[in-house]
C-alpha cells in the first residue's frame, strides 16, 4: 500500500501540474480538494483519466469522484481493491 | 475622451520587457528551453498563482504579459467592470489543439487529457487574466490573418465605444510552430492622460521595436 500511495503521489504530481510540490508534501491523509492541495473540477476530470489509463479503473459515476478523491489513502484503498491493471 | 497608452510590456521565450526596459530573470533561466523561461520569469514576478503551471503556453504568455504591467499597479485584485482585455492572434491555440489531436488519435489508446482541452479554445487566455485580476469588463479574442496595428488600434477604440469601459488590456500573443512572443498595452481613456499617445503609428512602432530588442538581446 505505501509503494501504490507513493506511485499515485508522483502521479498526481505529474499529470496535474503541482509544480513546487514534491510527494512528501502530500500527507496520506490530507483532503484533495478544497483545503490541502486545493484542486478544482478540471483536476478531478484528470484524476478520473488518471485511474482509467494508469489502473483500468473506469468509474461510471463521476459523483463517485467525491468519495474516492477524498485523500490519497483514500484513492490508494479504492485502486487497490478495484484495479485491473 | 483621449486614449493613452500607460504601459506597455513584452515576452517572449527568451526574455520579457516592460515599457521598453527588460525585465530581469536570472542570465541561465530556461537555457534556451522556452517552457523553463516562462517558468523562471513567473518566478522572478513572484505572482504567486500556483493556476500558472497548469495553464497552456498561449495562456502562460499573456498572464506573464499582464503580470508585468499590472504588478505595480493599486489597488489590485478589486473588481473592475471598467477593464476589458482584448486579445489578438494569428494561429488561435492550434498549439494546444495539435497537442490535443494527439492525445486522441489511437482508438486503441485514447486518453483526452481535459486539463488541456480546456485550453483548446484561445480566448481563455482572456479569461485567465481577467478571472486573475477580477477583470469583469468586455473579454474578446480576435483571430486575424497576421499582425496589424490598424486592426488592433480599431477593436480597442471600438471597445470605448459602450460607455462603460475606460481602460483595456491589448494584446498579441501568438505561440505556434516556433513563435512565442505575446506584446501587451493598458490602453487608458481619461482626461489629462500621461503616457504614449494611442494611434496606429504608436502601437506599430512599439510592437516593431520591442520585437526587434528581444530579437537583439
Amino acid at each position: 500500500m505505501e509503494e501504490l500511495i507513493l506511485q499515485l503521489k508522483q502521479e498526481i504530481i505529474k499529470v496535474l501540474n503541482l509544480e513546487d510540490v514534491k510527494p512528501e508534501d502530500i500527507a496520506d491523509d490530507a483532503p484533495l480538494f478544497g483545503e490541502g492541495l486545493g484542486l478544482d473540477s478540471i483536476d478531478a476530470l484528470e484524476l478520473i483519466v488518471l485511474m482509467e489509463k494508469m489502473y483500468g479503473i473506469k468509474l461510471q459515476d463521476p459523483a463517485q469522484g467525491r468519495e474516492i478523491f477524498k485523500s490519497i489513502r483514500v484513492m490508494a484503498e479504492y485502486i487497490h481493491a478495484n484495479r485491473s491493471k | 475622451m483621449p486614449q493613452a497608452i500607460k504601459r506597455y510590456s513584452c515576452v517572449t521565450g527568451r526574455s520579457a520587457t516592460v515599457d521598453g526596459e527588460a525585465f530581469p530573470v536570472a542570465a541561465e533561466a530556461g537555457d534556451g528551453d522556452e517552457g523553463k523561461f516562462l517558468a523562471a520569469l513567473y518566478r522572478a514576478l513572484k505572482a504567486d498563482y500556483p493556476k500558472f503551471f497548469k495553464m497552456d503556453a498561449l495562456s502562460k504568455l499573456g498572464f506573464l504579459a499582464s503580470e508585468l504591467i499590472l504588478r505595480d499597479e493599486a489597488p489590485r485584485f478589486v473588481p473592475r467592470e471598467d477593464i476589458a482585455v482584448v486579445c489578438f492572434n494569428r494561429s488561435a491555440s492550434l498549439a494546444t489543439d495539435v497537442q490535443h489531436q494527439a492525445a486522441i488519435q489511437r482508438e486503441d489508446s485514447c486518453y483526452p487529457s481535459p486539463s488541456v482541452f480546456v485550453y483548446t479554445l484561445p480566448n481563455i487566455v482572456a479569461g485567465e487574466i481577467a478571472i486573475r485580476n477580477k477583470l469583469l469588463g468586455e473579454t474578446s479574442f480576435y483571430v486575424c490573418r497576421e499582425w496589424s496595428a490598424q486592426q488592433v488600434f480599431r477593436m480597442v477604440s471600438h471597445t470605448f465605444c459602450d460607455g462603460c469601459t475606460r481602460a483595456v488590456l491589448a494584446a498579441w500573443v501568438e505561440c505556434f510552430e516556433g513563435t512565442c512572443e505575446a506584446f501587451m498595452m493598458l490602453v487608458e481613456q481619461q482626461d489629462g492622460l500621461s503616457g504614449l499617445p494611442f494611434s496606429v503609428e504608436q502601437v506599430d512602432i512599439l510592437y516593431q521595436n520591442t520585437k526587434l530588442k528581444l530579437w537583439k538581446s
